[in-house]
């Protein structure tokens, strides 16, 4: 075989179900549609992100994109990294953003302006980097990279644990650091008592 | 009611004609499939954290070019024979380092906002006075 231990062929492991590989009465691949589902979904709610007036609207549409891109991880193969997006964008940052933005909101001026004077001159840079991108993907040949590997979890967690200790432990430190400094930036002062 | 379904009408569409370019580039066993959903998704990103005035939109934006980054890292862990696993374990500290950059970008936001009564960052010209 020669390959390093976990990495298994998707084939391989692919449960024997009785719905079959593909759509009912289609050749089209369950893969292939979800994949494209998960895509057009993302892609879409990250343009509600960025286009919509209502804030709060944005905030809800940048959690569906967040699910959608959970959805593309169990489908590439990393089905931990999924789970974690779930826990942590969806469950944890997606919420803080929208107390901040109620903590943040304005009633007396409602702007209607939501973009920048720039938004043009933007939207023109954004539209040439996603072309320039994708034709030097599509452009370039990936050769031998067309298999697709499995990440058993288990042994995720023994190299996470093993070669990756020193990062893990380094990112809770920061993760403890983090916590303490918004705590410390977002503290309402006290009368009298300055910053030192 | 029109406006209401029309809308949704047209986003079905357009999530129909997205989900088209990820089936046109190869679809979901090929790599060229992630990697274009990807830089468009760091597109849209990027266009957003230049044009919008809310400092909140902005940081949600570098949320959206965070996720398309992590995106690309998974994909060529799933393709690449020796990343496998160092894929997904690199995805998570993004995902972690991430959670602290947002905690401390939103606490940064609210404390200018105790002070400028505004989220707008092109009020925020201190500086240029």
């Amino acid at each position: 075989m020669g390959r390093a231990p976990g990495h298994t062929p998707v084939t391989a492991e692919r449960p024997d179900v009785a719905i079959g590989d593909t759509i009912p009465f289609t050749t089209i691949p369950w893969g292939d549609a979800l994949f494209a589902l998960f895509a057009g979904v993302m892609l879409l709610s990250g343009l509600l992100v960025v286009t919509m007036r209502d804030i709060i609207r944005c905030g809800l549409a940048m959690m569906v994109c967040f699910g959608a891109l959970a959805g593309i991880y169990v489908i590439v193969g990393a089905p931990l990294v999924a789970a974690a997006q779930v826990l942590i964008y969806i469950g944890a940052i997606s919420v803080l953003i929208l107390f901040a933005i109620m903590l943040t909101e304005t009633k007396d001026a409602p702007s209607r302006l939501v973009f920048q004077t720039q938004a043009i001159p933007a939207a023109l840079a954004a539209v040439l980097l996603a072309i320039v991108t994708m034709l030097a993907i599509v452009a370039t040949d990936w050769g031998e990279l067309a298999t697709r590997f499995h990440t058993a979890t288990d042994e995720l967690a023994k190299v996470l644990f093993a070669d990756w200790i020193l990062p893990f432990e380094i990112v809770g430190v920061l993760l403890l650091a983090a916590v303490i400094g918004g705590v410390f930036l977002a503290k309402r002062e006290r009368e009298g008592e300055g910053p030192r | 009611m029109i406006r209401v379904f029309g809308g949704t009408f047209l986003a079905v569409v357009f999530a129909i004609l997205l989900g088209m370019v990820a089936i046109a580039t190869g679809g979901a066993d090929s790599l060229d499939a992630y990697l274009v959903i990807s830089s468009l998704l760091f597109a849209i990103g990027m266009f957003g954290f230049l044009a919008r005035r809310n400092a909140i939109s902005m940081l949600m934006s570098v949320e959206l070019m965070l996720n398309a980054v992590n995106l690309t890292i998974v994909a060529f862990g799933a393709f690449v024979e020796g990343l496998a696993v160092s894929g997904s374990v690199i995805a998570l500290m993004v995902m972690a380092v991430a959670a602290a950059e947002v905690t401390v970008g939103l606490a940064i936001v609210i404390a200018i906002f105790r002070n400028k009564k505004t989220p707008l960052v092109d009020e925020y010209d201190a500086m240029s006075q």
